[in-house]
């Protein structure tokens, strides 16, 4: 049998006004905290110089380095609260980047943040100074590195859309000597995106140049070049033939 | 002279580890664990090489600092109960008590690597584990002699902690200080003062041991040839251990004891 309750206004009335009282204060308190969290974003301060760094790493440099990585890649969560990397300051965030990659030049660990973490912001002007970035340091290893200017060729096509940059991107990576190791595909993004900068005839040449030179060995790769190379002279042709028509 | 010498590293060996050493070492290899894994959490990529130089960091010196007032302990009491007086009235000499203690040191060392070798040798590479135990042990006896000096002469446990963590931070900060020392030659255009002050701490320098003398942690993060990194570690930690070891039988000997 359920309990009987009595009226809300059949109670004491110091209970009932400390009740509202309360009630308000925890309204007011979660607003004013709710204002002052998102005030209470810290920027990021200004790195030191990679010789303090060291000095401060007492020999162990390389862990120092991706322990500042990991630190670097905490900075959007302060107080159990995540912040929108649009908050963040691009300008100081590539500095820091820089110093951890001089601090630790073998590490992957900057440039993995640079192109998968930092690149998820909107902001255009961030996403090319973050761009700007990774094909920068590209040049130290390019070994190591040609995942990350891959990478950033995609978000320059689709995130960015400025074709002519992912070009610029594609065309370091198809350059790279046979010495080093990636995948056909890293280079082929250079004629694919030649084409569809309606610039076929580049790709076409670009692509008999790969097959005439015998510099590539797999069957796969060679019938997917083939085929691309079919593909774009027949757009050639209808490009051609639209006109006269 | 030599049964005597191990007698009483005997019984010195059994002060220290009466001190609940095990419990402290548990405790510390908990920690490094702990933190370790939380640090293997965050990163992204090379976690597990991440955690195996912090973990090998982290026991570093919170076994550097157990090692050092375990030493300082140990001595201290035998000026509080008046030890060396009662020593000094037996056939020994003083060298015997520096010879008895420079083997705890190496003993406690050894049992303090264990763990860490342990621990290494699990989350990474046997080879690297066994570079790692081997610079860790230089590393601690260096400091443990540099911490029996240090007793030795301030006769006070916290004076000599602090004297002994001076010396071994000042080497670990030696590059540090020295940039700033130059860049403060560069901003004051080259004064008298800040050139003094540099070629006094470069004078010091010549005291203090080199980035030599410690184990290196880029052994986790790239391939090194541990042999010849170990060799010269060896040499310069033997030279500046001997160089305390004669500090420490100059000061001992210089002691007046009431007998």
């Amino acid at each position: 049998m359920r309990r009987g309750e009595r009226p809300l206004l059949l109670l004491p009335r110091p209970l009932l006004l400390g009740f509202l009282v309360l009630f308000v204060c925890q309204l007011f308190y979660h607003h004013a905290n709710r204002a002052q969290m998102a005030v209470d974003y810290q920027a990021l301060d200004k790195p030191l110089s990679a010789s303090v760094y060291r000095g401060i790493a007492m020999g162990s440099e390389q862990l120092l380095g991706y322990l500042l990585a990991i630190r670097l890649q905490l900075h959007d969560n302060q107080a159990g609260q995540h912040f929108r990397y649009s908050l963040i300051d691009y300008e100081v965030l590539i500095e820091w980047l820089d110093r951890i990659t001089e601090l630790s030049p073998r590490t992957e660990y900057p440039m993995l943040l640079a192109s998968r973490v930092y690149t998820t912001t909107g902001d255009q002007a961030r996403l090319r100074a973050i761009l700007g970035f990774i094909q920068r340091r590209f040049d130290d290893d390019p070994q190591l590195h040609w995942r990350r200017l891959a990478e950033a060729t995609v978000i320059a096509k689709y995130k960015v859309h400025d074709l002519e940059l992912a070009l610029a991107m594609a065309e370091k990576l198809a350059q790279l000597p046979v010495s080093v190791e990636m995948p056909n595909w890293a280079r082929d993004f250079q004629f694919l995106l030649l084409a569809e900068l309606n610039e076929l005839e580049s790709a076409i040449a670009l692509i008999q140049a790969l097959l005439q030179t015998d510099a590539v060995h797999d069957p796969d790769e060679k019938r997917f070049l083939e085929g691309k190379l079919l593909d774009f002279q027949q757009k050639l042709s209808e490009s051609r033939q639209t006109p006269q028509n | 002279m030599r049964s005597q010498t191990i007698s009483l590293f005997r019984f010195l060996m059994l002060g220290i580890l009466s001190k609940r050493l095990l419990v402290l070492v548990t405790i510390m290899v908990l920690g490094a664990v702990l933190s370790g894994s939380f640090i293997n959490e965050l990163a992204i990529i090379n976690g597990a090489a991440i955690q195996t130089a912090f973990v090998a960091d982290f026991l570093r010196y919170s076994l550097a600092l157990l090692a050092l007032l375990m030493i300082a302990t140990s001595v201290a009491e035998d000026y509080e109960f008046r030890q060396f007086e009662r020593l000094l009235t037996m056939p020994l000499a003083r060298w015997q008590y520096i010879a008895a203690q420079t083997l705890v040191i190496a003993c406690l060392c050894l049992l303090l690597t264990l763990p860490a070798a342990l621990l290494v040798s699990l989350y990474g590479d046997a080879a690297i584990g066994l570079y790692w135990a081997a610079a860790l042990w230089l590393e601690l006896f260096l400091l443990g002699v540099l911490g029996l000096l240090a007793i030795l002469s301030l006769e006070k446990i916290p004076q000599a902690v602090i004297f002994s963590l001076a010396i071994y931070m000042l080497a670990k900060f030696s590059g540090l200080i020295s940039l700033m020392l130059s860049e403060s030659v560069k901003l004051s255009e080259g004064s008298v003062g800040s050139r003094v002050v540099e070629f006094i701490f470069g004078a010091i320098l010549y005291v203090i041991p080199g980035s030599k003398t410690f184990a290196q942690n880029d052994v986790f993060f790239a391939s090194q040839d541990l042999i010849a990194m170990l060799g010269s570690q060896l040499a310069s930690v033997s030279i500046y251990a001997l160089f305390l070891l004669a500090v420490c039988l100059i000061d001992f000997y210089r002691k007046e004891f009431n007998l």
